[in-house]
């Protein structure tokens, strides 16, 4: 012990003499300005919620990116782009993601559909809302966009709907929202 | 539950400060109350109560003119549930869809029965197929014909269709395809009519037995890629309106076996189209035995507002067609509706509130808590 004790004053003695104090704070100063900026990047944002500066005593579930710049947004707040016309509860929330259900549901494959504009690419993109069925609903993540909404005498185009067909149950859980393209004018 | 003393001394102050005042020795005892007991509502209820669908979820019947502002009852609601109340007889219809294991299991459509005196459901209609739309509860899903004696359920598979039903008897007479139409509303002494995809209206006339006798097609007339008519009307002078995405209104006779389409006309200047004011909310107009029709209306509105809360309603002469009135709202209203009599309060949802307006004078009288109201509001008034 007496000589690891040796041996790290030493060290410590030669880095000393070798390194300024100011030095010292300006690669510390380096690594806090690094740290501040990681949660901008888009990769960071991806990695996970310790990685995106959330409020880990904010009681809801940390922001939920994608980690593609030209896909922006927090997947489980309304005003992601793809959302434009969503009206019910974002799978994000309750176990699935933005293209994906969660789990002891099924996915409705008869959906309604709207077009949403890419804040990044500029393009028009067609969005399907499709349900996911059979598990339990209580309102966490409640959106309502109306983006190209129309009276339910244009089913496809309403949101009021619940698009729970062709599964075992026709029961509401959430909404996932899938790129099916883009615009046909905008190609 | 255990009682800290430092909310136990006030409530002790205050029962010893009260005991004192008053000069009571309380020398005998509260009495024992009554077990088992189960209040009771009159058979016919006074028109200012009013029953609030939330959205399909639950359903309640609320004292909204007065004070007191009571939760009078509450009526089971699972699915899209939707309500019809009967002024022929003291009975309320409920329909609604479950699952025999909660989310899932068999699926059972039915409509339950209740009478109005107990609440007690006391018969049920199960609707075959597993077919009724589930929709947020609103306008148009279900529909009383023949004077309260048939109900009329929209279908949504996604084909359209409805069930007739009789009511008096309980029992399911038949379904009626209406491809490409969607909600049903009651036309003629014993029909319906329903918005269609192509932009006219089918009206369906029923026999005595529910079958189909006759069917009649207007004009088309809803312009769905410009300006679509809402789907939430409202009945004035036996007419039914429905005010347009833009701001338009489109008076619909419906008192004959066939629909008769009427000339519409603009709810807004081109003063309000500068200020693009449009008709935005939920359950968007209402109407009065004084042929006045209430339109909430929003300022700055463009694609994707229709359903935003508005902040005024404007008030609109339907006989020369003339704006009477505009009533700002205290919060920003979804819902609206009237309740009957000579002096009509008129309800909005604004939020988790339910607010309670002079409908002459537009003054705040009351404003009644919505707890969990997620969504959007149905609002039943009675007759």
């Amino acid at each position: 012990m007496a000589q690891f004790d040796l041996l790290t004053e030493k060290m410590l003695r030669g880095f000393a003499s070798r390194t300024s104090r100011r030095n010292v704070f300006s690669v510390l100063g380096g690594f806090l300005a690094g740290a501040a900026a990681l949660p901008l990047l888009p990769v960071a944002r991806a990695e996970g919620p310790e990685a995106n500066g959330s409020d880990p005593n904010s009681g809801v579930p940390a922001p939920r990116y994608s980690g593609n710049p030209q896909d922006p947004g927090d997947a489980t707040k309304c005003d992601y782009w793809r959302y434009c016309a969503i009206d019910g509860s974002l799978c994000s929330c309750y176990g699935g993601t933005v293209t994906s259900c969660p789990p002891g549901t099924e996915m409705s494959p008869i959906t309604w559909i709207g077009t949403c504009s890419n804040p990044v690419d500029k393009r028009n993109y067609i969005i399907s809302y499709n349900d996911c069925c059979g598990g339990v609903p209580w309102g966490r993540c409640a959106c309502q966009n109306n983006q190209g909404d129309r009276p339910l005498v244009r089913p496809s185009n309403n949101n009021e709907i619940t698009w729970c067909f062709g599964t075992k149950s026709q029961s509401y859980t959430c909404t996932v929202s899938l790129i099916l393209g883009v615009a046909i004018d905008q190609k | 539950m255990r009682t800290s003393i430092l909310r136990a001394t006030p409530m002790a102050i205050g029962a010893w400060f009260a005991a004192s005042a008053c000069g009571a020795d309380f020398s005998t005892p509260l009495q024992p109350d009554r077990v088992q007991k189960v209040e009771t509502l009159p058979a016919k209820y006074p028109t200012t109560w009013a029953w609030l669908n939330y959205a399909g979820d639950r359903i309640e019947l609320r004292n909204v003119g007065s004070d007191s502002r009571e939760v009078k009852a509450q009526l089971q609601a699972r699915d899209s549930a939707t309500l019809l109340v009967a002024d022929k007889r003291p009975e309320v219809y409920v329909a609604d869809t479950v699952w025999s294991r909660g989310t899932r299991g068999t699926r059972t459509d039915f409509i339950t029965i209740y009478d109005t005196h107990t609440l007690n459901p006391i018969g049920e209609i199960v609707l075959p197929g597993g077919k009724r739309g589930l929709i947020t509860a609103q306008e148009g899903m279900v529909t009383f014909t023949d004077d309260q004696r048939m109900a009329v359920v929209f279908n949504f598979t996604p084909a359209s269709s409805v069930t007739i039903v009789d009511l008096i008897n309980r029992k399911v007479l038949g379904d009626v395809e209406i491809p490409g139409c969607s909600l049903v509303y009651p036309t003629g002494a014993r029909g319906f009519s329903t918005l269609c995809s192509s932009g006219n209206l089918l009206s369906v006339q029923l026999d005595a037995k529910g079958a189909v006798a006759g069917r009649s097609e207007t004009k088309a007339f809803n312009p769905l890629d410009t300006d679509p008519l809402f789907t939430a009307s409202t009945l004035v002078g036996g007419v039914r309106y429905f005010p347009s995405l833009h701001g338009r209104v489109q008076p619909v006779d419906m008192r004959g076996d066939e629909a008769k389409v009427l000339a519409d006309w603009s709810l807004v200047t081109a003063a309000d189209l500068e200020g693009q004011w449009r008709p935005s909310g939920w359950q968007i107009v209402a109407g009065d035995e004084q042929k006045l029709l209430y339109v909430l209306m929003q300022q700055g509105a463009h694609e994707g507002t229709h359903k935003d809360p508005a902040n005024e309603v404007w008030v609109f002469n339907t006989v020369n067609k003339t704006r009477v009135k505009r009533l700002r709202l205290v919060r920003p209203g979804s819902s609206i509706s009237l309740t009957h009599g000579a002096e009509p309060l008129l309800l909005v949802q604004a939020g988790e509130r339910l607010d309670v307006y002079d409908s002459r004078e537009g003054a705040l009288i009351r404003s009644m808590d919505l707890p969990g109201l997620h969504t959007r509001l149905q609002i039943e008034p009675l007759r």
